[in-house]
């Protein structure tokens, strides 16, 4: 009986463990959505990003070269990318349905004007 | 005694772990231990259970655990120990605030109290570490810290930066390189629910726009800055609320410092080119671009020397992603290296040959055209430019000395140019370019000397591997007229082929991304390239225009925007006659 008990105890435990891990997971899941994007002489990878409109967006901007600029036109959103090897920019965009041109606001060299990418919020 | 570090790592995260519990919350769940740790969830509850043996956690099976007084005091002499380490690493020795967090949580297990009171005397008792994190003293007591988060603190008022909570190394950069760190004083402009951002006015005025999850773990301070204003009102004035557009003209360039020893002469020191790049805009659609180059430094009216030339200088009318306008003088949109040259992003001191000697970089010129990216990363350019003036075409040099340069150009057949470029795979680049236009418009009585060049490329960059493949052909249709024709003016025939070739192939390896002392690369290029390619009937190429080389060497970049380099360069031609010259180069190129 005494074994049972404790076998009994240990499911649950496990069950509780399982439980939080997975609350934990869900949680995360209706947090902000991690978009990846590098910067590059003289292009934004991915340049066309599909998104549900209302999604609250992470992005997260990493650059292979010099510092660029991720300016999104018609908003506040412009910030400056570290350096390569000097670490990520991230900025927190919810986006209303509708096209969100982004574009390199730092001049960056001869192909500057060639930096720009849209967010489809649909 | 010291405790294990088992035991202390696991009383830092419980002591970390509560305080960062909710309003009213009093236990760290397990699973939450867990992870912190690394551990499974059942092995950190048997140490949790050890450690409730010991006295040192209060202990709620289901529930969670919290520290007892004992176990608080311990977790806060093993912060002590970390976060004096911390500050003594950067004080010290010299480390930087984002690189002394490993070493700190391998040294608080190792060292003593006695070393550790010692560090605290000789620091001068400090308060709060590198990240303004503050330091508990010898007894274990905390001073508490009154203080806001960027998403809290009022708006558009002076705020010091006392702390970052989050040892992120990528995220400490970022902060440093922002000038965010404890001590900046910066001030909060807007917060934006719907972007979820925060707008922040640092040092010189600059702005930067975070996340707000960023902007949480940023604590500022207002008190001290209150009583600053008091004592400088001319300071306070400046707080106030001013919404001030960025600046719309930007200065930048790049230069290019070479040495060149070249078999059969004397080595040469020259600056080959001091670029000044002007942009301004107008508006958010329409937007100036001018570079003008100094070339070998020196410039003399009728004399050879130097070149001054204005290779950029158009405006663009930014209409929509996939449909924009742009004239004036242009780059054309031929090759790697035409319209991306900057000196830190390739490898060699010289540009390739094929990108010298068959495309003729810096190739630009007047014209009108559009540009866009039609959707999954394919974009394309395309222009009416002017043409090419054959009466300066050379059998060494092939089309480079016919570039018209926006002098007074001759447009009365104008030239068509494009390219076709993928960019939808990080590190990948593909494209295709062509130009073709009648040259011949010097001559009279006129005729037709129809150029055209194709041209081909791939570009993959990933994990410091590089990989470069070109390839381009140009075809110049009457060479035999145009040969014959200027033998009658200049007196020697110029041996002008009828078509040019040339490819090249790199490849290359960078070490040491993110290292403070800078990265290094090498690479290993093989270039063949022919301005005889084919002949006009009746004529016979000179063997020595039918060249390839090896060039091998590497770049050492201090800052990702400064590239010293160097290279050793062996060219060999088919000629039994005339040998092609080695070289030895180094060169310092940067850009900003």
């Amino acid at each position: 009986m005494v074994v049972l008990m404790g076998h009994s105890i240990r499911l649950l435990a496990l069950a509780i463990v399982i439980a939080v891990v997975v609350a934990e997971g869900a949680g995360r899941a209706q947090d902000a959505r991690v978009i990846d994007i590098a910067a590059e002489r003289f292009a934004f990878t991915p340049s066309e990003i599909r998104v549900k409109a209302g999604t609250r967006l992470e992005i997260r901007l990493q650059s292979d070269d010099t510092a660029h600029g991720f300016h999104i036109v018609g908003t506040d959103v412009d910030i400056e990318l570290p350096k390569r090897g000097r670490g990520v920019a991230t900025v927190n965009f919810q986006p209303e349905a509708g096209r969100y041109t982004f574009e390199c606001s730092r001049v960056c060299g001869a192909g500057h004007e060639f930096m720009r990418g849209v967010i489809i919020a649909e | 005694m010291l405790a294990s570090s088992t035991v202390e790592n696991y009383l830092k995260a419980i002591y970390a772990g509560v305080a960062r519990l909710g309003h009213g919350q009093r236990l760290l769940p397990m699973g939450q231990l867990a992870a912190a740790v690394g551990v499974t969830p059942g092995t950190a509850t048997t140490m949790v259970k050890t450690l409730a043996e010991s006295g040192l956690v209060e202990y709620e099976p289901y529930a969670g655990v919290a520290l007892t007084a004992a176990g608080q005091k311990l977790a806060a002499l093993v912060l002590r120990r970390h976060r004096l380490i911390e500050l003594f690493l950067v004080r010290v020795m010299g480390y930087s605030w984002d690189e002394v967090h490993d070493e700190a949580e391998l040294l608080e297990h190792a060292v003593t109290d006695r070393l550790i009171d010692r560090i605290d005397e000789m620091l001068g008792r400090p308060e709060t570490d590198p990240h303004g994190d503050p330091i508990p003293n010898a007894e274990g007591l905390v001073k508490q810290q009154d203080a806001q988060t960027l998403l809290s603190c009022p708006l558009e008022t002076t705020v010091t930066v006392t702390r970052v909570i989050d040892q992120d190394k990528e995220f400490l950069r970022f902060i440093e390189q922002h000038h965010l760190k404890p001590g900046e004083a910066i001030a909060v402009e807007a917060r934006d629910a719907a972007a979820d951002s925060v707008r922040v006015r640092g040092k010189n005025d600059q702005r930067i726009t975070i996340g707000t999850r960023a902007a949480s773990k940023l604590l500022v301070q207002v008190a001290q800055v209150l009583l600053l204003c008091l004592l400088a009102l001319p300071a306070f004035a400046q707080t106030e609320p001013a919404r001030r557009e960025a600046p719309r003209t930007n200065l930048s360039g790049y230069m290019d410092f070479h040495f060149n020893n070249e078999e059969f002469t004397d080595a040469r020191l020259d600056f080959h080119r001091f670029v000044l790049l002007v942009t301004h805009s107008f508006s958010p659609r329409i937007r100036f671009v001018g570079e003008l180059e100094l070339e070998h430094a020196f410039v003399e009216g009728l004399e050879e020397g130097g070149e001054l030339e204005l290779e950029q200088a158009y405006v663009d009318f930014l209409l929509g992603r996939s449909f924009n306008v742009r004239a004036g003088m242009m780059l054309m949109p031929i090759g790697i290296i035409n319209e991306r040259h900057e000196p830190p992003v390739f490898y060699g001191v010289e540009r390739p040959f094929i990108d010298t000697v068959i495309i003729p970089t810096t190739w630009f010129d007047v014209g009108a055209g559009v540009h866009g990216e039609v959707g999954r990363g394919w974009r394309y350019r395309a222009y009416v430019v002017a043409p090419l003036n054959a009466a300066e075409f050379n059998a060494d040099i092939g089309l480079r000395d016919g570039r018209q340069k926006g002098s007074e150009s001759n447009v009365g057949r104008p030239a068509v140019t494009g390219r076709l470029e993928y960019v939808g795979v990080r590190g990948l680049t593909l494209g295709a370019s062509g130009w073709s236009g009648r040259s011949g418009f010097e001559f009279r009585p006129r005729f037709d000397v129809p150029v055209s060049l194709v041209e081909a490329d791939a570009r993959y960059a990933r994990r410091g591997y590089e990989f470069r493949g070109e390839f381009a052909q140009a075809w110049i249709d009457n060479a035999g007229l145009l040969n014959d024709t200027l033998a009658l003016r200049v007196g020697v025939n110029p041996n002008i082929g009828s078509a040019l070739r040339g490819f090249s192939l790199e490849g290359s390896r960078r070490f040491f991304s993110g290292s403070r002392l800078g990265e290094v690369g090498g690479f290993v290029r093989y270039e063949n390239f022919d301005t005889q390619y084919r002949m006009p009937s009746g004529y016979v190429p000179l063997q020595e225009f039918d060249r390839d080389a090896w060039v091998v060497g590497a770049n050492y970049w201090p800052d990702a925007d400064v590239a010293i380099k160097v290279d050793y360069s062996i060219v060999r031609n088919q000629s039994s006659v005339i040998s092609a010259p080695n070289s030895f180069n180094v060169g310092l190129g940067w850009w900003f």
